[in-house]
């Protein structure tokens, strides 16, 4: 049994989870957080829902150990693993699970961890404390509890003097200093009768104060701090009325005074109840690199059962005169998103009127929600993505329509620069591909227009009727080419030559590669589309005329063994399909060479020249495959010789692969080519 | 004159055959394309194809429609994974409609009866997806479940771009956490991969699709002793840079074979499943097709279809060939003296073969007993083999009567598990024999039933005792007594 527990908590030592948005753990439940920074990092000690084991109430919490997180940048999240649990506590009553929320402070390079669970043999709730030299432990807990502290929700205020004072919820909120040494009250206990408690049972050993100023109604999880000479007392909160039979939820208030244990003077809300119904709320405010954050918690990971939460973060603002701005709850959170993550953007950060979100399906949530963009002008703002090293980039989008429309991801606004405008053809009824795609998750892509820098907010705009967005995703295209350089190039270690003028693409509309036999090739190749074409030496940008379209000679340089004509025209914005390409080469031999083959694959049918006399012809519907075709034994000639190529394609993607070879079948490489 | 009307009769054997029997796919209404591996489940054989549903078979040669996939889309694959099924698919058409965006989904389910109350599919999972903009097109998945390392592997992919590898987890069918794809070949479809003796083979179809009677589908293969390549041919040539080696390709009036996948029937006989885009004998329909598969050299190859015919059972064990126990015949001959001067002189006059009116009234009435000897291609070493109709099949080939040519004298197991002959065929069980061709090349042969025994045979074959003995006796693909030849000659 010792055995299985460590294993167990070996592998938890390894979870990194990454969530940029709300809640920010994911493979546990976690509640009632308390968010400290240490050494440079968010420390986050929530206490651990579980699932009731058998023999447990079911519908009622259910912790029994703590675990510890922390991130730096509040993304991505390291759990630490177990650091106490409660049949390891001396104290603590065995299987009693009642191990809620604590808190973790550090005092003279020391931590000190609080925590409340129910005691061996006695009633209510103890709060017993443990300590390490790193915040993330190994903890050592105390052999007794608290004397005096009986209740929950420990917290615990180190003051700018080195006083500490520990509050707690117990007949109300109470507040009392703590010893030097962290662990005891300093001051008198007094004795007090539990409000309910049995006639004759034993009278209860109080330390500390109650805390004055608060308003009437359920108050529980107090989380104190300092900020500008001022105190806060901050709690979840039952503000509503009771007395009809009511049950009314949890806020989060504050109250704030000049001294640590008050009295206080009460404020008002931090945040409203939750709006469906999650009964409890409790939180821990903390500022890390300049910004202040609330963490709280939500049952949004198990909607159905709100004794099972998951811990939150949004960010949080102070007026001048020091109160606080109420803050709403967001699913989209602080974290900062890679514009190359998959985001769902349904989880937003605030959205024009009109627009909502639902579950992609509602049969199956576990698929996660979709935002509706309404109508025209309806747009949703999603924070902090981050387009660090994002360059010749495209948008990536599921989304779902009714009809044709359009939508644009804009930056900060929704009159924003545009990022990416996509247009979305839902019903074609045109052309070969005739499709009716309404209502159903189609995934987009486009191509970005511009690429903002850093972090920064992103904003879709509905341009015409409705529609739903399930993700978006930005990705940089690859890289096929580069342009040829000046100085001359070598055919690469297997001798496929790399570096080609290629003509953009001829249109030649085919709807299928099925038609290229010999006869039809031989009548394609043969003819003159530009002028010079089986003659000249094109230079790079130089234009020529096909009919009505004209046409540009690139020199470049293929990131690859293949030349991938697909892409070359794709990434110039050309005709991918219904293509004919013209490539040349300049290759120069320092001496004469015998007995070469020309090794050519292509996709589809292509034919070869070598200065002005056919090398080869590959027909059919084609695949590109190396060595596919071989040419008649050749000669190159010393000095300069030049290859042609003309390469046809319907639909699919067009490449070609070209080296020569000896008799050996050995590849040559000892050839200079050149572009010009 | 007689040989020439015997010639025609046997001419006309496979004509007669065409109504289905020597049909070189499979039987029914096997319509499918990219059929998944066949999977078993509760006797019964399954496989799903392109657009939902599927096909089952009570035999493996006769197929009806009836398999339940929801969820559409193309190319599914399908594997038992301890007691579960794990059904993978591209829920999209890939290119259907014009894009390329795919998602590539798993699901389970504990059983493929969709009769069975346990039939439940569990919500698919997205396990790979291409956006249409990058080299991959997420459909066309093939599962291997690694039998060295117990993880689990998917290739898809299409011509759009590059064929790649991700694993999965086999415990859940979600993909591995921080699992990236790899890329592992280009200018393939249907991928899928297999394993086999230290190698990881990497099946691709190449070729046009689609075309029906004018599909040049072919399925071709490399290889790699690690599961992430690089997948060579034969050659040498990485399947990156377009390589492989044919497997199966047009023959046999059918065409466009495509969407590999292997099942082991027994150590040694092994059977690829592909759907032919069109089987000219089933009005060029896309058809399911199955066939032996072969190995050599370490290459998968598939085997023919048996064909219907005449041929010398030859034991792989000594070379002799199965015949009727019974007295051999001296042909006659005029005593040679070619050394002579005159003779040279004379017309040079073939010798005809021993016909089977000349020895078979010399052969008993009722059952004659097997037995194996010299192969002199007299009648008694001579057997027709014919598809019976309405005998059903297993996964290669319809069940076959064995006879002696030119007469209904039948090949039959016996109850003490010996073969003898039956005067004539009745179409009982033990005269039914089932024949499938061994990765090596050489075939078994074993009666659908032994008298006597309960349930379909299928653990006795055909068996080389001695040299001379025949028996049937328990398959064993380590020995040659196992194995036998048909040999036309």
């Amino acid at each position: 049994m010792q055995m299985r527990k460590t294993i167990f908590t070996t592998l938890l030592l390894t979870a990194i989870g990454a969530t940029a948005q709300n809640p920010v753990i994911r493979h546990l439940y976690t509640a009632d957080p308390t968010a400290r920074v240490f050494e440079g990092r968010v420390y986050l000690y929530p206490s651990h829902d579980i699932q009731p084991p058998e023999g447990q109430r079911q519908d009622w919490f259910c912790m029994e150990d703590y675990h510890v997180f922390s991130s730096e940048n509040l993304t991505d999240w390291k759990d630490h693993g177990v650091i106490i649990t409660q049949n390891e506590v001396p104290w603590v009553q065995p299987d009693s699970y009642s191990m809620w929320a604590p808190d973790c402070v550090c005092k003279d390079g020391k931590y000190y961890f609080y925590f409340p669970a129910a005691p061996k043999g006695g009633r209510g709730f103890g709060v017993g404390v443990a300590t390490a030299d790193h915040p993330e432990g190994p903890f050592t807990c105390e052999a007794t509890l608290i004397k005096g502290v009986s209740g929950i929700d420990p917290c615990v205020l180190v003051d700018d003097d080195g006083s500490a004072y520990i509050y707690w919820s117990g007949m109300g909120l109470r507040g009392a200093k703590l010893k030097g040494n962290m662990k005891e009250l300093d001051g008198e206990l007094t004795t007090m009768k539990m409000p309910g408690a049995p006639e004759g049972a034993p009278a209860m050993m109080v330390g500390g104060q109650a805390m004055e100023g608060l308003p009437d109604g359920f108050k529980e999880g107090p989380y104190a701090f300092k900020r500008d000479g001022w105190y806060y007392l901050t709690f979840p909160w039952v503000r509503g009325d009771t007395s009809n039979g009511a049950n009314p939820t949890e806020t989060l208030a504050y109250a704030m005074s000049k001294s640590p244990l008050g009295p206080w003077d009460f404020k008002g809300i931090i945040m409203a109840e939750h709006e469906n119904g999650c009964w409890t709320n409790h939180h821990s405010i903390t500022e890390y690199k300049g910004q202040w954050y609330l963490f709280y918690h939500h049952n949004d990971l198990s909607p159905q059962d709100d004794k099972r939460r998951s811990v939150c973060i949004d960010k949080i603002a102070f007026n001048a005169d020091g109160t606080i701005q109420e803050v709403k709850p967001t699913l989209r959170g602080v974290g900062i998103n890679k514009a190359t993550e998959k985001i769902e953007i349904d989880r937003l950060s605030t959205a024009s009127v009109g627009v909502s979100t639902e579950y992609v399906d509602k049969e199956n949530p576990s698929l996660g929600s979709c935002v509706n963009l309404p109508q025209k002008g309806s747009w949703m703002q999603y924070n902090d993505v981050d387009f660090s090293g994002m360059n010749n980039a495209y948008l990536i989008v599921s989304a779902k329509a009714d009809a044709n429309t359009e939508f644009c991801v804009r930056e900060k606004s929704a009159k924003g620069k545009i990022l990416a405008r996509v247009k979305m053809v839902v019903v074609n009824e045109q052309g070969r591909f005739r499709r009716d795609m309404s209502g159903q998750w189609m995934t987009l892509t486009a191509p970005l227009t511009y690429i903002p820098r850093g972090v920064t907010d992103v904003v879709l705009t509905c341009e015409d009727k409705a529609v739903s967005i399930d993700w978006v995703q930005f990705k940089n295209r690859e890289t096929y080419f580069t342009p040829a350089t000046a100085s001359p190039s070598t055919p690469d270690e297997q001798g496929f030559i790399r570096r080609w003028m290629l003509l953009e693409p001829i249109e030649k509309p085919n709807p299928s590669n099925v038609v290229f036999v010999d006869s039809y090739l031989r009548d394609a190749f043969s003819k003159e589309y530009f002028k010079g074409q089986f003659t000249t030496l094109p230079k790079d940008g130089q234009k020529v005329k096909v009919e009505k379209q004209t046409l540009t000679w690139h020199a470049v340089e293929s990131n690859r063994y293949n030349v991938k004509l697909f892409r070359f025209a794709d990434q110039l914005d050309k005709q991918v399909y219904g293509v004919l390409f013209w490539a040349v080469t300049v290759i120069d031999c320092e001496e004469e060479m015998q007995d070469v083959r020309l090794a050519v694959g292509s996709n589809s049918a292509s034919m070869w020249w070598l200065n002005g006399e056919e090398a080869l012809l590959l027909s059919g519907d084609r695949r590109m495959v190396e060595d596919d075709g071989m040419s008649p034994r050749l000669t190159l000639k010393k000095g300069r010789n030049i290859l042609r190529g003309a390469i046809i394609n319907g639909p699919g993607m067009s490449d070609f692969c070209v080296r020569f070879l000896n008799e050996k079948g050995q590849p040559i490489k000892n050839l200079t080519i050149n572009h010009q | 004159m007689k040989t020439i009307i015997q010639n025609i009769i046997a001419l006309a054997l496979p004509l007669w055959g065409l109504g289905g029997l020597s049909s070189h796919a499979q039987v029914g209404q096997p319509y499918i394309h990219d059929p998944s591996t066949l999977a078993e489940c509760e006797g019964k054989y399954y496989t799903f194809g392109t657009g939902g549903g599927g096909l089952i078979s009570e035999d493996g040669w006769t197929w009806k429609s009836g398999a339940v996939r929801p969820g559409g889309g193309a190319a599914p694959d399908v594997l038992k994974i301890n007691d579960r099924y794990l059904v993978i698919y591209g829920a999209t058409g890939g290119g259907l409609g014009g894009g390329h965006s795919g998602r590539i989904l798993t699901m389970w389910n504990k059983t493929l009866d969709p009769n069975s109350p346990k039939f439940k599919y569990t919500d698919p999972i997205e396990v790979a997806a291409s956006d249409g903009m990058e080299d991959s097109d997420a459909i066309d998945p093939g599962l291997l479940l690694d039998p060295t390392t117990g993880r689990l592997w998917v290739c898809y992919g299409t011509y759009f771009g590059n064929i790649r590898l991700i694993e999965l987890d086999p415990k859940t069918g979600k993909r591995v956490a921080g699992n990236e794809p790899l890329d592992i070949a280009i200018d393939c479809e249907a991928t899928d991969l297999i394993y086999r003796d230290g190698w990881y083979y990497l099946l691709g179809t190449h070729g046009t699709c689609c075309d029906g009677v004018n599909s040049t589908y072919n399925i071709v293969v490399g290889r790699s002793r690690q599961v992430t390549g690089p997948y060579l041919d034969n050659v040498g040539r990485d399947m990156f840079h377009g390589g492989g080696k044919m497997v199966i390709a047009a023959g046999d009036r059918v065409c466009g074979p495509g969407h590999f996948g292997r099942t082991i029937i027994d150590e040694g006989v092994e059977v690829m499943s592909c759907h032919y885009e069109a089987d000219f004998d089933q009005g060029g329909r896309s058809v399911l097709g199955i066939r032996p598969l072969l190995w050599r050299n370490g290459w998968p190859v598939a085997g023919d279809r048996f064909k219907e015919g005449t041929y010398e059972i030859e034991s792989e064990r000594r070379g002799y060939a199965l015949e009727l126990a019974v007295d051999f015949v001296r042909m006659k001959q005029e005593r040679q003296a070619w050394f002579r001067q005159e003779e040279l002189q004379k017309p040079v006059v073939p010798v005809e073969n021993q016909k089977l009116e000349e020895v078979v009234d010399t052969w008993p009435k009722g059952d004659i007993p097997a037995r194996i000897g010299d192969y002199m291609f007299r009648p008694h070493q001579r057997w027709s083999i014919t598809a019976v109709p309405d005998a059903g099949g297993y996964l290669s080939n319809p069940y076959y009567k064995i006879t002696i040519e030119g007469t209904e004298r039948a090949l039959a197991a016996t109850d003490k598990k010996e073969v003898t002959t039956v005067p004539t065929f009745t179409g009982a069980d033990e005269q039914l024999w089932r024949i499938e061709q061994l990765t090596d090349g050489t075939f078994r042969i074993m009666p659908k039933s032994i008298p006597g025994k309960k349930g379909i045979n299928t653990r006795y074959v055909l068996y080389s005792a001695g040299d001379s003995t025949p028996t049937l006796a328990e398959w064993d693909f380590h020995s040659d007594n196992s194995k036998w030849n048909f040999r036309q000659h």
